[in-house]
């Protein structure tokens, strides 16, 4: 379907949400630690164990954010996944971006950047950083991130078993994949949503960086989902996601453009009304800390480019950190401490 | 058994993992016996980089991925038909010279000495130069690329400098010597390359696996072709080499003249004429010696070899002062070029200080020669594959440009797998070094075009061509601007355009 020309009266799906879900708490970003303690996420009872492959199913439950349409979409394409000259392409070029943009993130807050050693473990040597990639579909960025200098682990989740298959057969491709512990592989893909993922109950297991890229878009309630993902996101980590803002360009050059026109990219891959600009997810996280928003622009033959202001006109990458209540609080007593002397 | 498999696999990939599963396999001595025990052949030893082939761009590349701290982690291996020990002990002395020589830009001895080689040559035997005469031998139009004739760039006037290949060779060497961590398999041939197979654990049927003599087999993530005009690793990855030979061989020798230059110790001047048959050059090297390279014909060629050391003295000092008739003329003479050059000179006139000093001595053993080719191969990279050097392109020598492509396409190539390293990409796959040949491919072909273009254009004995050269050789002198940016180009600094 294409949009009206209504175009700017459209209500925008994280909007809607946003409208409905007035009364629950919202921005997780904003929560503290006691309150993720006090068991919010449904999941929290489970065990720290993750779900394996075989026990998980896709979820059909009312509060899943997984779309049957899209799922089905996505798993047609599995086999060209990694084709480098296939309709995946783009996202291919789009990778070393999406490294470079949680690199500047994570450059911005130095001090919260390194995982916080829990009291018990302190003095042990630093961890690398470990990485929850929301649908991963192949694994173009959960096998770079598994691969980069620097990375503990990836725990990368799907809910498509069509292309967790694909993307399990291509991490045995690479030697350097398959390292880790049986405990905490360094590459991990798992058939869940996010939803249906169980919640480390142990605050160290959290993940120092949560990825939902080119997801959103294609998600049922994001509102929900992205609050889901922040229940991941360890205190001072960060969430990432990069989507494309729902203007009169994005319509154009993704949808006619790409799909219908060029063909880059197959048909049907994107619904224009589910786009989300990056003042709404703004708005979404208004209680944490500063976003840090990053418009890019496809250029054909020479990739994607960063073009500062571009996140309002169509692709754009989105990141927000979790406050760090202890930290902060830490950091208070610091400063007045050093007021005082 | 999983977990043997998975840590073997491990123990390939990178040291601190090897470190980790031998801490392991120490903890747990069932594990090791019953590797030991294990009937198995044992399989092939897996690489990030596996070079093939140890001449300048090969030894060049390792030292770089070795120097650099974002790929110094990565597991290299190098293979080399030759033993590397008669490089590392490789010395003479200061008034003997090895025939083989390359013209050296400032922007590749800048990337030599980036990566640390540059100091582990030996200084006293490279010779920078700082101006080049060139002129035509039908017509005797000339261009004299000296500073003085526009500004010389902040970057210094040096417009090349004249190593030995030797020289070079033997310095990268020791440089990757002191960095070490590279497995060396020296005087090892390339029996097969063949591909990997899949393992309950892994899939590495896109891996090349390199057989060597002895029996090694080197699994690479990233195989490297830096193997020569014959390529190997080319034919492996079925990557066609496409062009010409020019029907010519370049003579080489090392020459003493009877002065330092007409310039001194301090201005050294590289001399070319283009004669029918070929460019003849006379290039510098430390005090009264200087390299001889001169393409002719095979059969001028053979005789050139043939001839006393008088009579080939007396050809190469004829090539620069007699006309393309005398010249001819004395090819076809099997000796007695001595006499006929003394009597035909004192009827020629020419300018003494436009053309290099008088050869005095042509050093024993020095004279040799070989075909000349013009091949490019029809891209750099397959999957797991990438070609550097004279395995992707010859190019005709009239430049000195063809080692300084190859260090062009080494620095290219390693800057390329330091951004797929630091991005989590897998360093072998095609994707990740497309950004390799779309930087050098198109450069090194408009390079190569021009070098071809100039040795037909100037093999040209008769005609219109003739006048329309030398007026375009004369007008380009006259025209200061031009000149310095052409020096430049040379030079490898200023905008890039080649």
């Amino acid at each position: 379907m294409r949009p009206s020309l209504l175009l700017p009266k459209h209500t925008p799906t994280l909007l809607r949400q946003q409208q409905q879900q007035q009364n629950v708490s919202r921005g997780v970003f904003g929560c503290t630690v006691a309150a993720r303690e006090q068991g919010h996420h449904p999941h929290h009872h489970q065990q720290l164990q993750l779900h394996t492959a075989a026990t998980s199913t896709t979820s059909s439950s009312s509060t899943s954010s997984v779309n049957a349409d899209e799922i089905s979409h996505f798993s047609a394409l599995a086999s060209s996944w990694w084709d480098p000259h296939g309709p995946s392409r783009p996202l291919h070029l789009m990778n070393p971006l999406r490294h470079d943009f949680i690199a500047d993130c994570l450059a911005s807050s130095p001090e919260a950047a390194t995982p916080l050693s829990p009291p018990a473990a302190a003095g042990t040597q630093t961890r690398g950083l470990r990485y929850l990639d929301v649908g991963c579909g192949g694994g173009i960025f959960a096998e770079s991130a598994a691969r980069r200098p620097g990375t503990h682990s990836v725990t990368a989740i799907d809910p498509s078993a069509t292309i967790l298959g694909v993307a399990r057969q291509h991490a045995r491709r690479d030697p350097t994949l398959t390292t880790g512990t049986p405990a905490e592989p360094k590459l991990q893909y798992l058939n869940a949503s996010i939803e249906t993922l169980p919640l480390p109950a142990a605050p160290e297991r959290l993940f120092d960086v949560v990825t939902l890229f080119e997801v959103v878009e294609h998600v049922d309630r994001p509102a929900a989902f992205l609050d889901a993902c922040g229940w991941f996101v360890r205190p001072g980590g960060w969430l990432v996601l990069s989507t494309i803002a729902r203007t009169w360009t994005s319509w154009l050059t993704t949808n006619v453009l790409a799909e219908d026109v060029l063909r880059v990219v197959p048909r049907g891959t994107h619904d224009w009304r589910k786009y989300i600009n990056a003042d709404e997810l703004r708005a979404h996280f208004e209680d944490g800390a500063r976003p840090v928003v990053m418009g890019v622009v496809y250029v054909p033959g020479l990739g994607w480019k960063k073009v500062g202001g571009s996140e309002k006109l169509g692709n754009y990458f989105f990141a927000v950190q979790k406050r760090d209540v202890v930290r902060d609080r830490q950091n208070k007593i610091n400063r007045n401490w050093g007021v005082r002397l | 058994m999983d977990v043997v498999v998975k840590r073997r696999a491990a123990a390939f990939v990178c040291r601190s993992c090897t470190r980790r599963s031998q801490k392991q396999l120490q903890l747990q001595p069932r594990l090791r016996l019953r590797r030991s025990y294990s009937s198995a052949p044992p399989g092939p030893d897996i690489y990030d980089v596996v070079c093939v082939g140890g001449g300048p761009a090969g030894l060049s590349l390792l030292t770089a991925l070795r120097a650099n701290p974002a790929t110094a982690h990565l597991r290299t291996a190098l293979v080399e038909a030759q033993d590397l020990s008669k490089l590392r002990s490789w010395k003479l002395p200061l008034d003997r010279f090895s025939n083989r020589c390359s013209s050296l830009t400032p922007s590749s001895a800048l990337f030599l000495d980036k990566i640390g080689a540059w100091g582990h040559l030996e200084r006293s035997r490279v010779q920078p130069y700082q101006e080049m005469q060139v002129w035509d031998g039908v017509t005797g139009a000339r261009i004299e690329f000296d500073w003085a004739s526009g500004t010389p760039p902040p970057a210094g006037t040096t417009i090349a400098y004249m190593v030995e290949n030797l020289n070079l060779t033997s310095g990268l060497l020791r440089r990757l010597d002191e960095l070490g961590g590279v497995s060396v398999f020296d005087n090892a041939k390339v029996e097969d390359i063949s591909f990997g197979e899949e393992t309950e654990e892994l899939d590495l049927r896109e891996w090349p696996v390199v057989h060597l003599t002895g029996g090694n087999q080197l699994s690479a993530r990233l195989l490297v072709g830096a193997d020569g005009a014959n390529s190997p690793v080319r034919s492996f990855a079925g990557i066609e080499a496409r062009g010409w030979d020019y029907g010519r061989h370049g003579v080489v020798a090392s020459l003493q003249l009877e002065g330092e230059g007409w310039g001194g110790d301090q201005t050294k001047v590289a001399y070319q004429r283009f004669l029918p048959t070929g460019p003849v050059a006379i290039l510098p090297l430390p005090g009264n010696l200087s390299t001889l390279v001169w393409s002719t014909t095979p059969a001028n060629a053979s005789l050139l070899k043939s001839l006393s050391p008088r009579d080939f003295i007396a050809m190469v000092n004829a090539a620069f002062r007699l006309g393309p008739t005398d010249l001819a003329f004395m090819h076809s003479q099997s000796s007695g070029q001595d006499l006929e050059y003394s009597w035909r000179l004192e009827h020629t006139p020419f300018n003494s200080r436009a053309v290099p000093q008088t050869v005095a001595v042509v050093q024993e053993g020095t004279i040799a020669s070989f075909p000349l080719k013009m091949r490019h191969a029809d891209t750099y990279v397959g999957e797991r594959v990438a070609l550097v050097g004279d395995a992707a392109h010859t190019i005709h020598p009239l430049a000195g440009q063809g080692l300084n492509q190859g260090q062009g396409d080494v620095q290219s190539l390693a800057s390329t797998i330091e951004y797929a390293v630091s991005h989590g990409q897998d360093i072998g796959v095609r994707m990740s070094l497309e950004p390799y040949v779309s930087e050098r491919y198109l450069a090194n072909h408009v390079l190569m075009g021009v070098c071809d273009k100039l040795h037909k254009l100037y093999s040209v004995e008769s005609g219109p061509l003739v006048s329309l050269r030398s007026f375009g050789l004369n007008a380009m002198n006259s025209f200061g601007p031009l000149k310095t940016f052409l020096m430049n180009q040379a030079a490898g600094h200023g905008t890039k355009v080649f």
